[in-house]
């Protein structure tokens, strides 16, 4: 049966001695671990100060009592645990050949994240959440293999929490990347928000996607009527996700009216501020 | 002949639902207004069971809420000489009401009393040094006077405190303050210096004032955090560690419970999509039963509720603010408030929290 399952610590347990070390050894202990697929790792105690990485060391050493695990995210804590730029990540590099079953990755936090030469013959699904992607871990995903892959959800973030590049490289990360099968692309949590749905609409993933999510981010009418414009031209895109955004109700309408399914629920008015115009994407305050 | 009454301000939801409830008792209630504070025919309130409101306050300058507070606090001691010149019998006594203003003294006596309690940290406030104050007392490890830094102002000694305690995220409350009055959430990243401050509070750019706001907000800049958390902690404050809250469909929540005569009547669950959750912030409620939390997490809640109150034998309604633990759902007593009965998602559906009141003054009026 299909279980999924959050390993985490709390205040008393770090107190008491708990940490990385000792995550691994507490999941395979619990008579339940036989059964869960779906692996969830929260705070592992002062996550803003000690890294993740004896966990996925750990992880790999005993790869075939996790053999069963098809999901797996690392780092699921809120901002009531630690901020998200704050998580300190880990080295991925061994997680690709000592867990070949896995159909899944999600990663929450960017600082120290290195993923490594990514091939993966199965893995369907990978998502990175954080408030700041850097260059160096887009570019290990430009180059991974990742012939299987179907959805594929990036957090672009900000310069502030690690964010290093510019449209152009999320332009040349859908130019150069090569995932046949993906059908649901998420390039969200933006501040240049209009420009990545630019760089999105005019990528050669269009023709294949299922699912569309420019999420999370300052998306403003500018974005909005591009959205409105190109995605008739692409009937295969079934499904459009702008939650969280700065476009107008008008423009909200607009992208309702297409025949497709549109989440645009939370709706924010910019802020001016001594004459500037203030937004924000939604993990970046 | 007795006579039930509630001192507070017409038109007030607090009044116009008490008496709704006291109608559905059978009963009437009448209302002394805050504005003809202080009474001059007081003969009249001979026989009399009292119901205090808060009254009004408007200003939203935290430099104000001691002095609010301290003249709110001369009318309850007004109040309480009153009442036993002429034998007023009180809801919730003003003495009371007065000594759970004040939420350290609260800590400090439901610590006593081993309820478990947001630890506060010892040695955050230069008070804290000078006083030599039994620090086991409030449940938090007392830090060496000895070793604080020398001239350090309040912000430096705040991180001082927190780096020698290892707690590197904490809430700052002003010790008087009411609907998340000057509340923050600070954390600090000392290996990076990094700070993310979450407060309400604003310095007004044309007074220079600290004032409240309605809206949450987030500071990052290292300069301008420091700069309002030492304006923040020259008001009279509070220094709590701060838990990470339970979580119930992405939002993180607290509780708040109003308990009456020893009942739990009411739970309800605040939640928010930032750290500091209050009622005052339009953050969403939900009932406590609605969150589908284990009964024995309920139960242990109530539990503790009903311990906390007894803290305070008199006090006959008690609102209680709790905080789980996420992960574990271990429940910890945030404060406790003597007029913390209004509760929107009670008075719009069964009115219960009211209608126990005014049964306790039905009691009280048809008593031999």
């Amino acid at each position: 049966m299909e279980k999924s399952k959050k390993y985490m610590y709390d205040y008393e347990q770090f107190e008491n001695g708990k940490g990385p070390g000792t995550m691994v050894a507490d999941i395979l202990s619990d008579p339940e671990f036989s059964q869960v697929s779906d692996l969830v790792i929260g705070c592992w105690g002062e996550s803003w100060d000690d890294s993740c990485q004896i966990i996925l060391d750990q992880i790999v050493e005993n790869k075939e009592k996790f053999s069963h695990v098809k999901s797996l995210f690392v780092g699921d804590m809120d901002y009531e645990e630690c901020e998200v730029s704050w998580i300190v990540q880990g080295n991925y590099s061994g997680l690709w050949q000592a867990l070949p079953h896995l159909k899944s990755l999600t990663v929450k936090g960017s600082s120290d994240l290195v993923l490594g030469e990514i091939s993966h013959p199965e893995l369907e699904a990978l998502t990175i959440i954080c408030g700041g992607l850097p260059v160096s871990v887009i570019q290990e995903i430009q180059n991974a293999k990742l012939p299987n892959l179907k959805k594929l959800v990036l957090y672009i973030g900000i310069e502030d929490y690690g964010f290093d590049g510019s449209a152009d490289t999320i332009k040349n990360f859908l130019e150069k990347s090569d995932f046949p099968k993906l059908v649901h692309l998420g390039i969200e949590d933006s501040e240049i928000q209009d420009e990545l749905v630019q760089v999105v609409l005019e990528s050669k993933y269009m023709k294949q996607l299922k699912i569309l999510d420019l999420s999370n981010g300052t998306l403003t009418d500018k974005g909005g009527a591009l959205l409105l414009e190109t995605l008739p031209s692409y009937p295969n895109v079934g499904e459009l996700d702008v939650h969280f955004h700065y476009m107008t109700e008008r423009m909200v309408k607009d992208l309702q009216a297409l025949p497709i399914k549109v989440d645009a629920s939370e709706r924010y008015e910019p802020e001016e501020y001594k004459g500037e115009i203030w937004m924000n994407a939604m993990l970046t305050e | 002949m007795r006579q039930a009454a509630v001192l507070g301000s017409p038109g007030t939801k607090r009044a116009i639902y008490l008496k709704k409830g006291a109608e559905a008792a059978g009963i009437s209630v009448r209302l002394l207004d805050w504005k003809e504070f202080p009474f001059r025919y007081t003969a009249a309130w001979e026989d009399l069971f009292v119901k205090i409101d808060p009254p009004l306050w408007e200003s939203c300058c935290l430099d104000e809420l001691n002095v609010l507070a301290q003249d709110y606090k001369k009318k309850l001691q007004w109040l309480a000489e009153l009442g036993k010149k002429q034998q007023i019998t009180f809801l919730n006594r003003p003495e009371d009401i007065s000594a759970l203003l004040d939420k350290k003294g609260c800590k400090i006596r439901l610590a006593e009393a081993g309820i478990p309690v947001t630890e506060e940290l010892e040695g955050s406030r230069r008070a804290d040094m000078s006083s030599g104050r039994n620090a086991a007392a409030a449940g938090t490890a007392g830090m060496p006077a000895d070793r604080s830094p020398a001239g350090a102002g309040p912000a430096e000694m705040l991180l001082y405190a927190m780096e020698q305690h290892r707690v590197f995220q904490v809430f700052i409350k002003p010790v008087c303050g009411s609907g998340a009055a000057g509340t923050a959430a600070f954390r600090w990243l000392p290996s990076s210096g990094q700070m993310i401050l979450y407060t309400c509070a604003i310095e007004d750019p044309e007074t220079g004032r600290m004032v409240n706001t309605k809206r949450l907000r987030r500071f990052t800049d290292r300069k301008q955090v420091l700069s309002m958390i030492g304006r923040l902690l020259e008001l009279d404050c509070i220094v709590e560690r701060w838990y990470a809250k339970a979580e119930h469909s992405g939002f993180s929540y607290d509780l708040r419970a109003v308990v009456q005569n020893g009942t739990p009547d009411f739970i309800l669950a605040r939640l928010s999509s930032g750290p500091i959750t209050n009622l005052h912030l339009n953050n969403h409620p939900l009932k406590g039963e609605e969150l589908g939390l284990p009964d024995r997490v309920m139960e242990e809640v109530e539990q503790l509720c009903i311990r906390a109150a007894g803290c305070y034998p008199e006090l006959q309604s008690a609102g209680i603010d709790i905080l789980l633990e996420k992960g574990s759902l271990r429940p910890r007593i945030i404060e406790m408030n003597g007029q913390g009965d209004l509760i929107y998602q009670d008075i719009y559906d069964q009115n219960r929290i009211y209608l126990h009141q005014a049964e306790i003054m039905k009691e009280w009026l048809y008593k031999i």
